[in-house]
């Protein structure tokens, strides 16, 4: 028996969100005893604005990341995209269907890997989770044998299958993990930090993994991390959320040009005296080379060396943008100071 | 360093009180349950004896108090402190990191947990029996002092008792809800907490009184109700807590890397 | 929509047949991971059994039975007792019966994620012929130790109130679950709590209870169907013996409030999630 899936419409957008809000109920403690034995009559809570009238749409295929500060809104966001919440307001359509309403037949169609939690059963092989999700899932025999071969070998898995789940190292687990969530070939893949504490090989067997399977199977992957680098790597597109808005949504470079237009630009000089040069922020100096930042967008290269060379000779000129990591740093900390994305 | 002492034992104290009362109302559910089951126990002592006071060896009046105070001071006859609780989920590690010691750590948190039980659901309820005309007031004055001795020495024991337990989960592997849920079941059999081991048939209890388990809830309760008077019983305690504190303690330290591994 | 939903519920039914099989060779293979694992476990139930039923069967030996109950009728009374934990143990075993920890400690996603109905893995998840048979094993044998029975009353009645018990104990259970809902962290022990009582309280015959406090156990916590009445009434120990199907009729109305309750719980769990975590419980 296949997932119900006729009454499921199949156009280009794989993910829609309109005008989605959702707040959550805190519940407000006091650390004294006369205020917890007031709380205990009357209880005192505090309403979170989780998310604030988001709007999203991700065409098939496309592989987003989802990025934002702690407490930003991207649990939430990947909750409602799993069917495991519904919205306050607004509406959230994917693949065609409603998440909650119709959530049999669509988390049939979905994969969802929460990067601290596991799907694998923790006292047997991991051959058995395997199993267990074919007959769950209803995997057709030869699909099932197709794709466990597949992941099997891009995941390198083949010597982990008789192991527990709970022996793996953190790395296989993840591994694991994601080809469980793979195993009936879904068409929309949801990552809630799928690399969180793993190393840099294991990081990047799983983000060269998860780029060939959106390339083979046209899988469209929604993906959350804080590693920013990472999330350049593999997505094309990058949606930032912040306090519960949409802060940015677009592609890399114009992240970085609209948040960050610093340059590093570094001078070798033939003495050890940096020279002053209006427009650029001298930063260090080792020897003759002397590091300088500036504003691409308020003054041009050619200007900056102009006036470097009026005061000494140039032997050499490096100039390269500073890491993604440092651009989306500035912008956490301009949020943090109430500013906006550019 | 006793001043620092008092104040981390003070303060964990607090923070697991305070965990306990300020998450929610939801406690007071529980205490209904367990006013419930008191409730059914004082029913069917009064079923059994009360038509037919010579069946019994114990007087009526002394069942029914030995039931409610059992239940008032369930958290010191039941030891159960965070242990199993903090092997099961890996926590353990943390206790070690704290400058403090373990087994005071864990104390720590159930007096704090105790404490407000006690006056939550404890007192209301002692309160709750003498209205209905159980006397709940110790046999004499010299009953109420062994008693809070001999609680001290049944606390003393049951935390031994736990730590053995622990240290058995380690030794032997085994899942710690396991070893948990059977020494939860031995102790409600053994130690006198449901039914006083004076009323138990075939001699059993004569047995019973001799082991470890009745030291924890037997001893105080017998001399609480003045069914047996306190001197004898607490060297018993006493026995019991020399023999078992020095094994818990060695149990643990030979099996300190497992503790770590395990507990991790 | 009239004509999809027999169909839809024949699915349902068809995909929980092969669960059940699923799990069942999943236990098998959990059990067998260690011949000492199997050992401990079966010790620890026969333990935990006789902790249930040991005070019971004592104070029955001092007092030669209790109230109306002779010797032999209370040993009965506690084998169906034990027999129904058995099979609550056996049917719904790593937190199914114990729901409020799957629901306190996040847990409760696992099982939204999974493309079948709820009311499927509820029946299917907890599966455990094998490693939850220790208790309902020990209740067979006490139930033949008692020698009670036989010809008394007929097997299908016995099977329908012993399943109409642990529909109860579930019903229950679920209804006192949805607490947690509402307070994850301070709920999630409240199944403990619940069948604790059940444990402590089902296995006395309640007789001698004022009628309030029987009304209680009949109604808002009604352990009393969980071994006293159908007891009683298998046995004949009933005025009327119409009342041999009240625990099956109690069921019914248990059974539908407390998935009523649930149900609510649930709708409250979509607005809200959990912001809880706890990883271990729920599988094995």
């Amino acid at each position: 028996m296949q997932p119900d899936r006729r009454d499921i419409s199949r156009s280009d957008i794989a993910v829609e969100l309109i005008g989605v809000h959702k707040r959550y109920r805190q519940r407000q403690r006091a650390d004294s005893l006369r205020g917890l034995i007031g709380q205990l009559r009357k209880p005192e809570f505090r309403i979170v604005e989780a998310l604030r009238g988001i709007d999203l749409s991700v065409r098939r295929g496309e592989i987003v990341a989802y990025a934002g500060p702690n407490g930003a809104g991207k649990s939430t966001t990947i909750k409602l995209l799993s069917s495991l919440l519904a919205p306050d307001e607004g509406r959230v359509r994917c693949l065609g269907a409603d998440p909650v309403r119709d959530r049999r037949q669509y988390v049939g169609r979905i994969g969802a890997v929460f990067g601290q939690r596991t799907e694998l059963w923790w006292d047997h092989p991991i051959r058995a989770s395997f199993e267990w999700k074919r007959v769950v899932w209803d995997i057709a025999p030869q699909r099932y044998t197709r794709a466990l071969d597949e992941l099997t070998e891009l995941l390198d898995l083949a010597e982990l299958m008789s192991t527990t789940a709970r022996e793996l190292s953190l790395g296989q687990r993840m591994r694991a993990d994601l080809a469980l969530s793979l195993l009936h070939e879904p068409e929309l893949v949801l990552l809630d930090e799928p690399t969180l504490g793993l190393d840099v090989l294991a990081r990047r067997r799983i983000l060269a993994f998860l780029a060939r399977v959106n390339r083979d199977h046209g899988t469209t992957v929604i993906v959350t991390s804080h590693d920013m680098a990472e999330l350049e790597q593999l997505a094309g597109r990058i949606v930032m959320i912040h306090r519960g808005e949409i802060a940015f949504d677009g592609d890399w470079s114009s992240l970085r040009r609209d948040v960050n237009r610093h340059r590093v630009l570094t001078l070798e000089t033939d003495g050890a005296r940096a020279p002053a040069i209006e427009g650029a922020q001298h930063r260090q100096s080792a020897g003759n080379r002397h590091e300088y930042v500036f504003d691409a967008g308020a003054i041009g290269l050619a200007v900056l060396l102009d006036r470097a060379a009026c005061q000494c000779e140039i032997i050499d000129v490096e100039t390269h943008r500073p890491p993604i990591d440092e651009v989306v740093a500035d912008l956490y900390e301009r949020w943090q100071r109430g500013g906006t994305a550019d | 360093m006793l001043g620092l002492e008092w104040r981390q034992w003070r303060s964990t104290a607090w923070l697991s009180a305070s965990a306990h009362l300020g998450d929610s109302r939801l406690f007071v559910f529980d205490y209904a349950i367990r006013a419930l089951r008191v409730a059914v126990l004082v029913s069917i002592w009064t079923m059994l004896i009360g038509d037919d006071p010579d069946s019994s060896p114990l007087p009526l009046p002394a069942l029914l108090t030995y039931t409610i105070v059992a239940e008032a001071f369930a958290h010191a006859i039941h030891l159960q402190t965070g242990l199993a609780n903090a092997f099961w989920n890996g926590s353990l590690v943390n206790y070690f990191l704290r400058p403090a010691g373990v087994v005071r750590q864990f104390a720590a948190e159930s007096a704090g947990h105790a404490v407000f039980d006690f006056m939550l659901f404890s007192l209301p309820l002692l309160l709750v029996a003498a209205c209905l005309g159980i006397d709940v007031v110790p046999e004499s004055l010299e009953s109420g002092l062994l008693f809070g001795l001999s609680l001290l020495l049944s606390l003393a024991v049951g935390l031994a008792i736990e730590f053995i337990a622990g240290a058995i989960a380690m030794v032997s592997e085994q899942p710690i809800w396991l070893i948990e849920n059977v020494r939860r079941a031995l102790s409600r059999l053994l130690s006198g907490a449901v039914l006083p081991l004076a009323i138990l048939p075939f001699g059993l209890g004569d047995v019973l009184e001799w082991l470890p388990f009745a030291a924890t809830a037997w001893a105080p309760l017998a001399i609480y109700t003045g069914i047996e008077g306190g001197t004898r019983l607490i060297a018993l305690q006493l026995g019991w807590a020399v023999v078992l504190w020095p094994l818990a303690l060695g149990l643990w330290h030979w099996n300190r890397e497992k503790v770590v591994a395990y507990g991790g | 929509m009239a004509d999809r939903i027999p169909v839809g519920t024949l699915r349902s039914i068809v995909q929980l047949v092969r669960l059940l099989g699923l799990y069942a060779r999943m236990d098998v293979m959990w059990i067998a991971r260690a011949r000492s694992t199997a050992v401990t476990f079966y010790l620890a139930e026969w333990v935990l059994g006789f902790g249930i039923v040991a005070s019971t069967w004592l104070l029955a030996e001092r007092f030669d039975g209790i109230g109306p109950w002779s010797r032999a009728q209370v040993v009965f009374l506690l084998g169906y007792s034990l027999l129904v934990r058995g099979v609550v143990d056996m049917l719904f075993g790593w937190n199914v019966a114990h729901i409020s920890r799957r629901i306190g400690r996040g847990q409760l996603d696992h099982m939204l994620l999974q493309p079948v109905p709820l009311w499927v893995l509820v029946l299917a998840e907890g599966f455990s012929p094998l490693s939850g048979s220790g208790l309902a094993l020990s209740g067979g044998v006490v139930l033949w130790l008692s020698g009670e029975g036989l010809g008394v009353f007929t097997p299908a009645l016995f099977v329908l109130n012993l399943l109409a018990s642990v529909a109860i104990v579930i019903g229950f259970s679920y209804a006192w679950a949805s607490l947690a809902f509402l307070a994850p962290r301070a709920a999630e022990e409240i199944n403990s709590s619940t069948m604790d009582l059940i444990d402590q309280v089902r296995a006395f015959p309640l007789d001698g209870l004022g009628p309030g406090l029987l009304g209680v156990l009949l109604s808002v916590v009604p352990i009393g169907y969980v071994a006293w009445l159908p007891a009683r009434s298998l046995l004949g120990l009933t005025d009327s013996p119409w009342l041999v199907w009240l625990t099956p009729l109690a069921a019914i109305g248990i059974v539908s409030i407390g998935l009523s309750i649930f149900g609510r719980g649930m709708r409250h769990y979509r607005a809200t999630g959990s912001t809880r975590y706890l990883a271990l419980g729920h599988r094995r």
